[in-house]
């Protein structure tokens, strides 16, 4: 299935056209490391360690709408990357691991914004929180780890 | 002038730190981590008030307040990307320095687009202040937003050269 991918024509034609392919890519880079980065400022707030003289939920509330935009586009631009070389990176370790810690990233990243409210009305962040933060923040700085020992570990990329 | 340049190239290469990352398996990768992740906060920091500037989105709080509470981890993130992109470039230095994209990259964009938030980050105070985006400001924030898209556009085309 995913081999047939690269062959269908409009992916063939982004593959081979330097300029669609590195307007790909600059989407991909910029949106995913905008993304990742108001998901690491929520993360930090909750932490305690930046913007504290703001109430959690605002700056949640003003990040939050990017961070899905961001990761719309980073989807997005993504999924067309992994499209022109789709039958080589289905089947290498590294790509499936990167997509499973984006995976588990989300997951920590939802949970982080829907308790977010509820943190907010106590008079002081729960322990609990701060190591959901932690644990979100790990598994985002993972996630770049894991995108830039995709080309090391297997040329793709 | 440019013979200096090169040897100090040379010598960046030859360091512990360029060869631990040019010669160890994981050392590119995890520098790497160490400029992506700055590059996150700076762009996350940065974009975050630009489009506060130009209105779009969410207003909650002000271009001013959101800059001012974001200050400090938006030149946090400033260090971690230079100290990770200074690791990168010490790896194959004379390389990057010869590159055309590498050139455009630090030589024009970066300083261009660095002096344009500082002046932004100034003058957002007074720009920012109230809920409506003013057209300085929104101007101002587009600007910011193309400048850091143009930067990001340079360091993708490196490996063509």
């Amino acid at each position: 299935m995913w081999e047939a991918l690269e062959h269908v024509h409009w992916v063939t034609v982004l593959g081979s056209t330097g300029w669609m392919y590195e307007l790909v890519s600059v989407i991909h880079y910029f949106s995913t490391f905008f993304f990742i980065g108001t998901i690491m400022l929520v993360d930090l707030r909750i932490l305690g360690i930046a913007d504290r003289n703001q109430v959690i939920s605002q700056l949640v509330d003003q990040l939050v709408p990017w961070t899905w935009i961001g990761f719309g586009f980073s989807i997005v631009s993504g999924f067309l990357e992994f499209a022109t070389d789709a039958g080589d990176y289905s089947t290498v370790n590294p790509f499936r691991v990167k997509m499973l810690v984006i995976l588990l990233g989300v997951i920590f990243a939802l949970i982080v914004q829907w308790n977010v409210p509820k943190w907010n009305r106590l008079p002081v962040i729960p322990v609990g929180a701060k190591i959901l933060a932690s644990i979100s923040l790990l598994l985002w700085v993972g996630s770049i780890l894991a995108a830039t020992e995709l080309p090391a570990l297997t040329g793709l990329g | 002038m440019y013979g200096a340049l090169v040897a100090f190239c040379k010598f960046l290469e030859g360091s512990p730190w360029g060869t631990f990352v040019r010669t160890t398996d994981w050392g590119y990768p995890l520098i790497q981590v160490i400029h992506f992740s700055g590059l996150s906060l700076w762009l996350g920091t940065n974009i975050t008030v630009d489009l506060r500037l130009l209105g779009i989105g969410k207003r909650r709080q002000t271009a001013a307040q959101l800059s001012s509470g974001l200050f400090v981890w938006n030149w946090i993130g400033l260090c971690i990307l230079v100290l990770g992109g200074f690791l990168l470039f010490s790896s194959t230095a004379t390389t990057y320095v010869t590159n055309p994209a590498f050139r455009m990259k630090l030589g024009v964009l970066v300083p261009v687009a660095l002096f344009w938030h500082l002046v932004v980050q100034q003058k957002t105070r007074v720009w920012g202040q109230a809920q409506e985006a003013l057209p300085m400001g929104k101007l101002a924030g587009l600007i910011e937003l193309l400048l850091w898209i143009s930067v990001v556009t340079a360091a993708v085309l490196i490996p063509n050269y």
